[in-house]
């Protein structure tokens, strides 16, 4: 193999990395705009080009129109939320566990709200958005059944699946932007209210096999 | 001072009663497609011109915010307080009930609603004051449950039942996991009746 062959691969990775990095800030460019402005659910092209300190053709090189971009952001967000939030204490006390639990899933609602509201009231508009709000969804449930798994394994299925809906309910984007906005409510006074919340709801926790 | 004729009186009624239609209108609209109609779509529904809905509203904001009115008017005459003194399971189906046909029938205006909030201030102030008549008739419906609790106690269990019966919750039971009416409703009076402290007994047990 000769130098020359062996160093262009190299050459092609730095310029396809260089390309991901253009996509992730014009991506987290958008996501800033969202928050600072939530009632303009699409910032302009030129806006975002600016705020990523890119050109507006940079961005239609890399996504074909504004849609596949709020796509985009919303599979960052998925793995964003992925990434920061991995499941703590599942094998702690029944407190414990909700608290974890709670905590986390405050935090990815805190970030998340912006482009949730985004989501939401684009999906019927957009196909390419029902799988990813499914997801979201899907991940919000299979959560809550690693980190509630003795109190749900007491259940019958029917029950579970009732439970992890109520669940998801409380736990809802919009039911913590409520009360964080609409209640004033404090980060941890609004943690407060889930986490009583979801103790009264869970059945009472099963003695350990070790017990 | 001159009482109006009849004459007068039947101009009125008559005009009420096209003010209702294009309300009507838009309202089916509404249900229809989740985006706010153009005056030219209500007018054609309505049966009626864009003019007529123009000297009785005096711009589509007004017409929408007036239209906001009448459907929670409508939503409440429909939404009936019933069973405030019966027992606990009496009182829950009462409330879930209510609750549950409220949300089938004005879902796709509220999230038409919710999703417009953000443009006009008076429509934040409206989805506020529906927020609040719901949480108020979840307090008149649990009030033992509900007495028991401290100020703060009841301030945060009020703010999870209202998040467990919000709209949206209602929608995700029904289209999302495919739950019947009943099974959906059941799903709530269960959540609730965990939610909610004990029953404490009346005065004249």
């Amino acid at each position: 193999m000769s130098i020359t062959t062996a160093s262009k691969p190299a050459r092609i990775d730095g310029r396809r990395l260089r390309s991901e990095r253009t996509k992730q800030l014009i991506i987290e460019a958008y996501l800033a705009l969202l928050r600072e402005n939530p009632v303009m659910p699409m910032p302009t092209a030129a806006r975002i080009a600016e705020r990523a300190g890119y050109s507006v053709r940079s961005i239609f090189e890399r996504f074909p129109d504004l849609n596949k971009l709020r796509a985009a952001a919303a599979d960052y967000q998925l793995a964003q939320a992925a990434a920061l939030a991995p499941p703590r204490n599942i094998d702690g006390d029944r407190a414990t566990r909700i608290k974890s639990q709670v905590e986390t899933r405050a935090g990815t609602c805190e970030r998340g709200v912006a482009l949730w509201r985004v989501l939401i009231f684009s999906v019927d508009e957009d196909e390419e958005l029902k799988p990813r709000v499914r997801t979201a969804r899907e991940r919000t449930i299979e959560r809550m059944e690693i980190m509630y798994r003795p109190e749900l394994s007491t259940l019958s299925e029917r029950d579970r699946k009732h439970m992890l809906i109520a669940l998801e309910a409380i736990t809802d984007i919009e039911s913590w932007a409520r009360m964080r906005e609409l209640y004033g409510l404090s980060f941890e006074e609004a943690c407060g209210v889930w986490i009583r919340a979801i103790d009264r709801m869970l059945p009472p926790t099963p003695p350990t096999p070790s017990n | 001072m001159a009482l109006p004729s009849p004459s007068q009186d039947g101009r009125r009624l008559r005009s009420e009663r096209t003010k209702q239609s294009i309300m009507d209108a838009y309202i089916e609209l509404l249900r229809e497609k989740p985006d706010v109609p153009t005056a030219a779509q209500i007018a054609a529904r309505a049966g009626i011109s864009t003019r007529s809905v123009f000297e009785r509203f005096v711009d589509l904001k007004g017409l929408s915010l007036s239209t906001l009115d009448y459907a929670f008017a409508m939503g409440e005459a429909q939404a009936v307080v019933r069973d405030v003194d019966g027992d606990r399971p009496t009182r829950l189906r009462s409330h879930v009930e209510t609750r549950a046909h409220t949300c089938e029938r004005w879902l796709p205006v509220w999230r038409v609603v919710v999703a417009n909030q953000g443009k006009m201030e008076e429509l934040r102030d409206r989805v506020r004051f529906i927020r609040q008549a719901i949480v108020k008739r979840v307090e008149l419906m649990y009030r033992p449950e509900l007495g028991v609790l401290s100020a703060e106690e009841r301030r945060d269990l009020l703010i999870a039942l209202e998040a467990l019966i919000d709209f949206e919750s209602w929608a995700r039971m029904r289209d999302g996991h495919g739950l019947s009416f009943e099974e959906a409703c059941s799903v709530w009076m269960r959540m609730i009746d965990r939610m909610l402290p004990p029953t404490p007994p009346s005065r004249d047990e």
